[in-house]
């Protein structure tokens, strides 16, 4: 019965997105305001039927309804109620249905917050989204349908992959992801609106803007969650490792970045249209082939799903939207005309356009990093993988010219500088630069690379630090008093451009961050009988003995440590082994000391009576990774709350406006 | 209509779809073992339960199914019925079972359970299982009369994937 209901929702999901799509894309050709409040109403149903069937899939799991075959596939009656929860997203077919759930939500959601304006371009967005919506519909109702029955239904399940509920960060990390992957088909549908109507006006822009903006905070959160998954759970004390499907998550990342600081050239100058509307398509491209590299089964990697049927179907997609993309592009670009021009290559604006030279070429390097063992099996059928040294190779010098450009760029002024505006503009950060360079040598940094990170990423704190709070500070110069100036001028008026400093601060640290973390780790392997200690990087660790633990999912070996310095007790760390019934290797789960300096990580390598063999391992300032991203993300979110009025007080001298364009 | 971008556009699209597509279906986790179509590894271990020494070199002649497994793994207990099924009905190949990384309580109690059709082997250090390249459990090899590795299956067997990887080593 529940199963037959989740079939008919679906079913009337594909129904109503399909033909939903039809009628925004007819009402935008005809110009029809009335085709357009029918899409409307077609999305809020789209989203509608998406939220019941996922209601319906919820009740399956919460009931243990096992005639439901894919509660019978994840389901178990021995796992607490926030696992069976969670099981949503635990699996290919349900993780599909979820995915429709969020489209839903973002479609009608967007829709009802455009729903009187830029009704030029909204019925081509609705349409866009809706044809996605149809296409995810489609996969629910066919090769990843979750709601077949069961003809007899088993008593109990296995419940989901064990790896969801060996760490908390497993469970909020996919659902961060989803938000971000999905959410780029709404600057896609409004890209693909803008090129059909073969004009992209000021207006349009904030909404364009605000819905990259937000599916870009997610990623960011998502990327960061994944990588502290890793880095907490796997054992081998790092946090990337150019997995094919980081690299995916990454991809999109990169190019929505991108767009981000494309878009605000194109607000201020007028310029760049067609390349930022490219990069929002490249965007939403990249998370379609993200998703089809964790469930085609291509790629090899602590990822994949199971083996399924819907890679060729995702790939179908793939390729429909990426010709469709490419020839609405070349169809309609030169008609995306430039309403200003650069002035002068070395100005803010020529700084934004390296920036972005240098994401897209960082996009295509990780890109051709991953693809490249396909391309190598598929012209010559040898296997073969491409690792770190690869990336390390392309990806560090490449991510510290983009470090000195977060310095420089926002140092330089809009426009044409004279030479004395740009002497005043760039020496004074060299100062911090300097200090955090030489604080950086005295620490003991050596390594060149990092030294020119700690340089850059000197020089760009000071830049950004003097930026975020220019707003306040011009005020308080015109005779503001402090309160109204915060209030007003940095907080209201200047909070995206505040909210976009953030974003710098928090990327600034997380350069740094990275920079030190992986270049000044120590690492050391001892093997401890019972009793006996070592020293290593200032504490002495002790092996205390091991614990066999029987719980119902799992067989868990631990291993106590007691951490000491200078003869004070610090801390007992616990690592251990997981085994897991249903997977052929045990999973270790090390222990991690951290404090604000440093991480002590101790790893289990083998544990043999009364001997363990471990990987100890300092790894300094990696803590502050995790916190910077969060960082980035508030400086998003600030960003992204709407300004009450449309003005810019800061750097006024050269804002471009043009005519307003809302037809109601 | 901007025919450079339409141009180099579509070049990338072609790209990533041949190759995409060029890879479906495959399975990246599938390494060929170097030691197909050389001479198995020798061994000799001691069967659980009787102690007795078997030594691989004093099976030539006949096919040789080495099967390797552990109690903590959930595929070895799907295929077992099925190795041992097949074991019965073949008298002219030669079963063998070799466990690593457990314990000979363990393995009786799972013989017991779940019946027992031709010797398990303990490989108490795990060597024989690095010397076959064992990557996890449980994994088959097919060894023809000659003494020859003629295929290796990872994963739990079935009965049509045993056939066919026998016929190999029959021929």
């Amino acid at each position: 019965m529940t199963a037959a209901l989740g079939r008919f929702l679906i079913l009337a999901s594909v129904l109503v997105s399909t033909t939903g799509a039809f009628i925004a894309f007819a009402a935008g050709s005809k110009r029809s305001p009335e085709g357009l409040r029918w899409s409307q109403r077609f999305a809020y149903g789209f989203a509608a039927l998406m939220l019941a069937a996922t209601g319906v899939m919820e009740y399956a799991l919460i009931t243990h309804d096992f005639s439901v075959e894919y509660v019978s596939h994840v389901g178990s009656r021995q796992v607490p109620l926030w696992v069976t929860i969670v099981s949503l997203w635990s699996s290919l077919e349900g993780s599909i249905l979820f995915w429709g759930l969020i489209l839903g939500i973002y479609i009608a959601a967007t829709t009802w917050f455009n729903r009187n304006d830029h009704q030029e371009y909204m019925p081509f967005a609705i349409g866009t989204w809706l044809s996605c919506g149809a296409f995810f519909s489609f996969l629910i109702a066919g090769p990843a349908n979750p709601f077949l029955s069961v003809a007899n239904p088993p008593l109990d399940g296995p419940g989901p992959n064990p790896l969801l509920q060996n760490h908390l960060l497993m469970i909020i990390h996919p659902p961060m992801l989803y938000l971000g992957y999905v959410g780029m088909t709404i600057p896609f549908g409004f890209a693909i609106a803008a090129l059909l109507r073969g004009r992209l006006g000021q207006s349009f822009l904030k909404p364009l803007r605000a819905s990259l903006l937000l599916p870009w905070i997610f990623l960011t959160i998502a990327i960061m969650l994944g990588g502290w998954w890793a880095y907490e759970v796997l054992g081998w004390g790092g946090y990337w490792a150019w997995d094919p499907v980081e690299n995916a998550s990454l991809l999109p990342w990169l190019t929505a970045t991108a767009a981000l600081h494309s878009a605000i050239v194109m607000e201020r100058r007028g310029v760049l249209k067609g390349w930022t509307v490219t990069l929002i398509q490249a965007s939403f491209l990249l998370t379609i082939l993200g998703t089809f590299m964790t469930r085609s089964g291509v790629f090899n990697s602590v990822h994949s799903f199971t083996q399924s049927s819907i890679g060729p179907t995702i790939l179908v997609f793939l390729a429909t939207v990426l010709v469709l993309s490419v020839v609405l592009l070349a169809m309609r670009i030169n008609s995306l005309e430039a309403e200003g021009r650069l002035e002068s290559a070395v100005s803010r604006e020529g700084m934004f356009l390296v920036n972005n030279l240098f994401f897209v070429v960082l996009t295509f390097t990780v890109l051709i990093g991953t693809c490249f063992p396909l391309i190598v099996e598929a012209v010559k059928g040898k296997q073969m993988s491409v690792g770190r040294p690869y990336f390390d190779a392309m990806v560090v010098p490449i991510g510290t010219a983009l470090l000195f450009l977060l310095g420089v760029g926002p140092a330089l002024p809009w426009g044409k500088a004279s030479k004395k505006e740009m002497q005043s503009a760039l020496i004074p950060p060299l100062i911090l630069g300097t200090v955090v360079l030489a604080v950086g040598y005295a620490l003991g940094v050596r390594n060149v690379w990092t030294l020119l990170t700690l340089l850059f990423g000197g020089y760009a704190a000071h830049v950004t630090f003097a930026q975020m709070w220019l707003p306040l500070r011009q005020r308080m110069k015109h005779g503001d008093s402090f309160g109204p100036a915060l209030l007003d001028g940095q907080l209201r008026r200047g909070r995206r451009r505040f909210g976009g400093y953030v974003v710098h601060a928090g990327a600034v640290i997380v350069f740094v961050a990275i920079a030190v973390s992986s270049t000044m780790r120590t690492q050391q392997e001892v093997t401890l009988s019972r009793g006996q200690s070592t020293t290593f990087a200032g504490y002495t660790v002790t092996f205390a003995g091991i614990e066999e633990r029987a719980e119902p999912h799992r067989q868990s070996t631990i291993a106590h440590f007691n951490l000491t310095k200078n003869g004070k007790t610090i801390t007992t760390m616990e690592p251990r082994m997981n085994q897991y019934a249903a997977m052929r290797e045990p999973i270790g789960t090390p222990a991690v000391y951290s404090t604000i300096t440093r991480d002590y990580y101790i790893s289990i390598m083998n544990l043999q009576g009364d001997q363990a063999g471990v990987l100890l391992i300092n790894l300094p300032m990696v803590g502050w990774i995790w916190g910077a991203v969060l960082l980035m993300g508030l400086g998003g979110l600030i960003a992204l709350i709407p300004m009450r009025r449309r003005t810019y007080v800061v750097v006024p001298e050269s804002v471009v406006t043009a005519p307003d364009e809302v037809i109601a | 209509m901007n025919r450079t971008v339409l141009i180099i556009g579509l070049l990338i699209v072609v790209a990533i779809v041949f190759v995409l597509f060029a890879c479906l279906g495959k399975d990246p986790q599938h390494i060929e073992s170097p030691l197909i179509g050389h001479p198995a590894p020798p061994f000799a271990l001691k069967a659980v339960g009787t102690g007795e020494t078997i030594d691989l070199q004093s099976l030539r002649g006949k096919p040789v199914v080495v099967n390797f497994w552990a109690t903590w793994c959930v595929p070895c207990y799907e295929e077992h019925p099925t190795l041992v099924a097949n074991a019965r009905n073949l008298p002219d190949v030669q079963f063998v079972g070799v466990v690593f990384n457990d314990t000979e309580d363990k393995i009786n109690r799972f013989l017991d359970e779940r019946g027992k059709a031709y010797p398990t082997l303990l490989d108490a250090n795990g060597k024989t299982a690095i010397a076959y390249g064992v990557g996890g459990v449980p994994e088959t090899f097919f060894i023809n009369p000659a003494g020859n590795i003629v295929a290796k299956f990872e994963g739990p067997l079935s009965t049509e994937q045993l056939q066919a990887d026998l016929a190999k080593a029959m021929r």
